[in-house]
This record gives structure tokens, C-alpha cells and sequence, in this order.
């Protein structure tokens, strides 16, 4: 009853509030309109836009949130610097082909054995931290060559790795809407009893996305260590895969699963990339970026479930 | 009823289960005391002090991860209250240990209270909303350590709580132990172990039998708040240090324990003395480890493998899948009695 009279409150204000107390703060700050802040927004989404998308196909399967994509996208920084030696399209292919690797394990536990995906993930990156201080002995690992500058290169004054997640998006929005596996994934992630009564093979759904999740976070870690000029567990040490969920919240996915669109991600993508924009120009400390960005999370969370209640 | 269910898979299953946490707990003990036969080390008095300290550590955390998760939830932010239960009681207990303890306990039970409230009043799944409260509170200790470590001057305390007692326990220990203890009894001989399991089990249910499961949930999360906060102030009094981050590796060892105390992921079931088995368990294997100076990173690998290999003994279709892989077909395996798994389990909610 009560809950019913909170949400008449809040939710019509909720989004016109968040927008205006965004667009107030853009204002106020020094520095925000310019063309160079715009392309520094831009060039930020990249590593969160990348991890954001396979996050987005796990949430809308079910399975909520991997906790191990920024440790994927860490270790494959690490996979791919070393790799390189290689030539470079060989090292990407290798990299991916790892992440996907690591993704469709994790997925063969969750998709078909309904093991706790939360759980599983967090196991699945301390292994995987352990594996890459094992090889790494903790030590930054430095490319081969320089080859792989190309990917930090410009076109129309962007960065490669914007037209990448542009393409990558797309292609996982078409996957969503256009293949076999789209509406597979969103029946899974509606009704998983429903799904496997209607003879789904949702083992292998869960694997899929998973593995989609698991190569796109590696596309991520190719491009940070490319950013980076080299790799380190240290990459993993920043609020990537935080970032990735908040912006999945944002954009309106159901946190039980059955209902999310990439392209909507895209624009959490973006908002998240905004605020943290605002928080650094700003001259917030570590400490307030992490709380509000936390605080942003919690109220779109708090928000979108409210809304896919009133709908239901 | 009971001659009836363990004639059935299900009770055979719940059988062992009840079994698991002390068949590990004795099986990871043979393995601490065989220890010189296959290595140049051996366990002393002084390993299995050690190995009660460990607990003592992240006994409570434990504790308020097996009590979210035996009412159907699952608490991320439980880590980060317990690192900033740690730097409250650091900052403000200086003076007064005490004064320190109560703030930080006090701070527990608001965040608890706050994301009890706001799962309660919107019925959103805890999972998001704990993930949430999680990177809040970790922004929180970032601000009260103001980005650094928070030295404790007051030695004293450290000393005396670690003080050894009957040489195998310390006042802390004893403590953790008298917590894990005044908390069975309450279960075992009120109506707060049969409220919260059939919580954990069936909230419809649970609901249609007059229990109030709102009061619960939220009173759970309050107690976890309070638990995490006290066992980081602990923690921090006898390290005589406090940091704002202490990473996710505290939460691994705690579920770990969790799970081999034997409660299920999906809630209804476990006992507080099963998760007491699992802490001992987690922590004498870690008194292994170092005894053996194995590196900090296979460490962590071994307790990444652990709670993998227990997360999916727990996974409700892994033997469904088994079962269809021997029989070749899908069809087949249907047909067999098998237990029914909530249908939300899978997101950590019911």
C-alpha cells in the first residue's frame, strides 16, 4: 500500500529530477561545454560501452551481473600484450578467443545448471586473478612492437575504439532482435522454467551469451591495454565492471531478466560517462566519485524496478 | 514422516547435506594432522590458535552472510559494512574502545536497516540494490579513512583481546564463539530459526502462516549490518590498523564458509552451528596454507576453486543434467524424481 503511493510519487518525477539535476550540474561546471570535454566523454564510454554490452545479454538471460567481466577485460589486457609477438590480428584473435573461453565455462555452470551466477563469477575471477599472477608473477607485462598504436589511432577526430563499440553494439542488438538466439535469450531470462518446458536448449543459450560476454569483455581489455601501451592487474583496480552494471541499470534492463536492449545500454553508457565526467572536473575525491556513482546506481535500480512494477 | 523422506532421493540428499559441513570440517582436520607425514611441517597448539584467530576474523561476516542468505537474499554490501565498521571504530574509539565499538555497531545497524527497508518497501531482488549499497558504503570508507590507512594508537586493546586463553582461544575468539552460540540457542529454542528458515523457504507460505516477513527480512539485514560492523571493529583493534578497501577476498572466504556449513543458496535452510563448521573448516585450511608458505596468490586460487567446486555441488540442475547425460536423453531424465528448486534461486532472491 504503501509502496503502491511511493511509486505514484516518485517515478513521474524520478527521470525529469535525475535529467535536470545532471544538466544543472553540467551548467555549473567550469569547462563542461567544450568541444574537448565532449571527445574526452566520447573517448571514455569505450572500456565501459564494451563490458556494458555482454553485461546487458547476461541480465536480459537471467542470470543478473557477471562480477568476473573486468577481471576478463584485465587478464585479456594481459593476454594480448604478451601475445603480440604474434602480429597483431593474431593476438586479437587469441585474446577474444580466451575471454570467450572463460565466458562459456562460467556460462555452462549458470545456463545449465542454474548455479548461482553471482557466486560463480566471483569464484570464476579469483581463479582467474590467481591464473594471471601465476603467469605474470605480478609483473606489467610490455608489447612486442608497436603494432598495436593503431587501435589508439583518430578518424574524424574519434578514437577507433568508439567506431568499434559502435559496431560491436549494433551487432549485439541485431543478435537480439534478428537471430534465432535473441528471442531465445529474452525467453530464458522471462521464464526459465517456461524456457526449458518449451524445450529450449538453455544450457547452451547460457553458454552463448556468456561466451559473448566473456569475448566482448576481452575487446575491452585489447583496447585498455592498448590505451595503456602495456598491461598489469593493476587495470583491474577501478570501478570497470560497477560502472558496466550501472550502466545496464540505467538503460532500463529488467533486473530479473526477459526485458533490456544494447542500444538502451548505450545511453547508461553514456550518462555514466557524463557524471563521472562532471564528478572530475569538479574535483571530487576518490571517496565521493565512488558515492555518488553508487548512489546513482542504487536510485536507477530502485527506479526501474518500480516502473516494470507498475507495467506488470 | 522422517522414516518416510529419507527412504526418498530428496531425503537422502537432505541427509547429506546435514552431514556435509562436519565431513568436511573432519576431512579438512585429517588433512591438518597428516601434515607431517607428507610435508617437513606439522601442526602445533599454537596452528590451531592461529587457526581460531582466522576464524574469529571473519567468523562474523560469515555469520551475517549465512543469515541473509538462509532468508532468500543475498547481502554484497556486507564486506564493506565490516571494512567500515573497522575504520569507524579506528577513528572514534581511540579514547574509548567501546565508544568506537558502539558507533560502528550503531552505523551496522542504519545501513542495514536502510537497504532492509528499501528491499522491503519496493520488493526489489537484494541482489542490485546490496550491489549498490556495496559501492556506497566502499565511496563511505574511502571519506572516513580520507584515502589512506587509520593507525589505531591504543595497542592495549589489540593485545588484550588477542591474549591467549586456555592456549588455544583469545578473548576475541571467545567472543566470536559466544556470539555464534547466544545466536544458536535463540534459534534453536525460540521461534526466530523456524521465522527466518520458512522465510528463506516459501515467503507466501511463510506469509499464509501468520509470520511477518517484512519484520524479518528487515530485522535480518539490521542484525547482519550489526554483525559485519562489530566483527570488522574487531578485527581492526587487534590489527591496530584499519583500511578503506579490503577487496572481495574476505566475502570469498566468507560465502565459501557459508556454503560448506551447508546452507543452501536458495534459502530455508542451514543452522548456525553449520556456518561456525564451515568458518573453522575455511580456516584451518588457510592455517594449511601457511604452514606450507604457499604464495598469496595460489592461496586465492585455491579458495576461488573451492567455492566453485561447492557453488556448483549446490547448482539445482546440476544432477538434472547428469542424470540426462547418462541417459542420453533429456526425455528420461525428466521423468525421475528429482527436488524442485525455486524458480527465482537462480538471481538470489526469492
Amino acid at each position: 500500500m504503501f509502496a503502491l503511493q511511493l511509486k505514484r510519487v516518485l517515478l513521474p518525477g524520478f527521470t525529469t529530477v535525475t535529467a535536470l539535476l545532471i544538466l544543472w550540474f553540467a551548467v555549473t561546471t567550469q569547462g563542461f561545454f567544450t568541444l574537448d570535454n565532449a571527445r574526452a566523454i566520447l573517448a571514455s564510454m569505450v572500456f565501459v560501452g564494451m563490458v556494458s554490452i555482454g553485461m546487458t545479454l547476461i541480465m536480459v538471460s537471467g542470470a543478473f551481473v557477471s562480477m568476473a567481466l573486468a577481471t576478463t577485460a584485465t587478464i585479456s589486457a594481459m593476454i594480448f600484450m604478451a601475445s603480440l609477438s604474434f602480429g597483431l590480428p593474431v593476438a586479437i584473435a587469441l585474446t577474444v578467443l580466451v575471454g570467450a573461453l572463460t565466458g562459456a565455462l562460467q556460462g555452462v555452470a549458470i545456463g545449465g545448471w542454474n548455479a548461482n551466477p553471482i557466486i560463480v563469477t566471483i569464484a570464476a575471477a579469483a581463479v582467474l586473478e590467481g591464473v594471471a599472477v601465476a603467469f605474470s608473477h605480478g609483473a606489467t607485462i610490455n608489447p612486442t612492437g608497436t603494432s598495436y598504436t593503431v587501435l589508439n589511432a583518430h578518424l574524424f577526430g574519434l578514437p577507433v575504439g568508439l567506431y568499434a563499440l559502435a559496431v560491436l553494439a549494433l551487432t549485439a542488438e541485431s543478435i537480439l532482435r534478428f537471430t534465432r538466439l535473441g528471442p531465445m535469450i529474452y525467453l530464458m531470462g522471462d521464464n526459465r522454467a517456461a524456457a526449458r518446458a518449451a524445450g529450449l536448449p538453455i544450457g547452451r543459450i547460457g553458454t552463448a551469451v556468456f561466451a559473448i560476454a566473456g569475448a566482448t569483455a576481452s575487446l575491452a581489455g585489447i583496447f585498455m591495454a592498448s590505451f595503456n601501451h602495456s598491461a598489469s592487474l593493476l587495470l583491474n583496480r577501478g570501478t570497470l565492471g560497477y560502472d558496466a552494471i550501472a550502466a545496464v541499470l540505467i538503460g532500463g534492463a529488467a533486473i530479473g531478466g526477459g526485458r533490456g536492449s544494447v542500444l538502451n545500454t548505450m545511453i547508461g553508457v553514456a550518462i555514466i560517462a557524463i557524471v563521472s565526467d562532471l564528478v572530475l572536473l569538479r574535483g571530487f575525491t576518490t571517496g565521493e566519485q565512488i558515492l555518488l556513482k553508487g548512489l546513482v546506481m542504487v536510485a536507477f535500480a530502485v527506479g526501474v524496478h518500480l516502473r516494470q512494477e507498475q507495467r506488470a | 514422516m522422517r522414516d518416510f523422506t529419507a527412504l526418498t532421493v530428496a531425503g537422502r540428499h537432505r541427509r547429506l547435506r546435514k552431514a556435509l559441513p562436519l565431513g568436511i570440517l573432519a576431512a579438512i582436520a585429517m588433512l591438518a594432522l597428516s601434515l607431517p607425514v607428507w610435508s617437513d611441517v606439522g601442526f602445533s597448539v599454537f596452528s590451531f590458535f592461529n587457526t581460531f584467530q582466522n576464524a574469529a576474523t571473519l567468523g562474523l561476516l560469515a555469520l551475517a552472510v549465512g543469515l541473509t542468505v538462509m532468508i532468500g537474499e543475498f547481502d554484497l554490501s556486507s564486506i564493506a559494512i565490516f571494512t567500515l565498521g573497522g575504520l569507524l571504530a579506528v577513528k572514534f574509539g581511540e579514547a574509548s574502545p567501546m565508544s568506537g565499538i558502539a558507533i560502528a555497531v550503531a552505523a551496522g545497524a542504519l545501513l542495514g536497516a536502510v537497504q532492509g527497508g528499501l528491499l522491503v518497501l519496493t520488493g526489489i531482488s537484494s541482489v542490485p540494490l546490496t550491489l549498490g549499497g556495496y559501492i556506497v558504503i566502499l565511496g563511505l570508507c574511502h571519506i572516513v579513512a580520507g584515502e589512506g590507512i587509520l593507525a589505531y594508537g591504543n595497542y592495549d586493546i589489540g593485545i588484550w583481546l588477542d591474549d591467549p586463553v586456555a592456549l588455544l582461544f583469545s578473548k576475541r575468539s571467545l567472543l566470536i564463539l559466544a556470539v555464534f552460540l547466544l545466536l544458536w540457542l535463540a534459534m534453536r529454542f525460540t521461534r526466530l530459526g523456524s521465522t527466518i528458515r520458512s522465510v528463506g523457504a516459501d515467503r507466501r507460505a511463510a506469509l499464509a502462516s501468520g509470520v511477518s516477513v517484512s519484520r524479518t527480512v528487515a530485522g535480518v539485514f539490521i542484525l547482519s549490518g550489526m554483525l559485519c560492523a562489530l566483527g570488522g571493529a574487531l578485527f581492526s583493534y587487534s590489527a591496530s590498523v584499519a583500511k578503506y578497501d579490503l577487496g572481495l577476498d574476505p566475502f570469498i572466504f566468507a560465502v565459501t564458509a557459508v556454503l560448506l556449513g551447508g546452507i543452501n543458496v536458495s534459502g530455508g535452510r542451514g543452522n548456525v552451528l553449520g556456518i561456525l563448521a564451515g568458518v573453522v573448516a575455511m580456516s584451518l585450511l588457510d592455517t594449511i596454507f601457511i604452514q606450507l608458505a604457499m604464495p598469496t596468490y595460489l592461496i586465492d586460487l585455491a579458495r576461488g576453486a573451492l567455492l566453485l567446486i561447492v557453488v556448483l555441488i549446490e547448482a539445482p540442475d546440476l544432477a538434472r543434467s547428469l542424470t540426462a547425460w547418462k541417459a542420453g536423453r533429456i526425455g528420461a531424465a525428466q521423468a525421475k524424481g528429482r527436488d524442485h528448486s525455486k524458480p527465482l534461486a537462480n538471481s538470489g532472491t526469492g
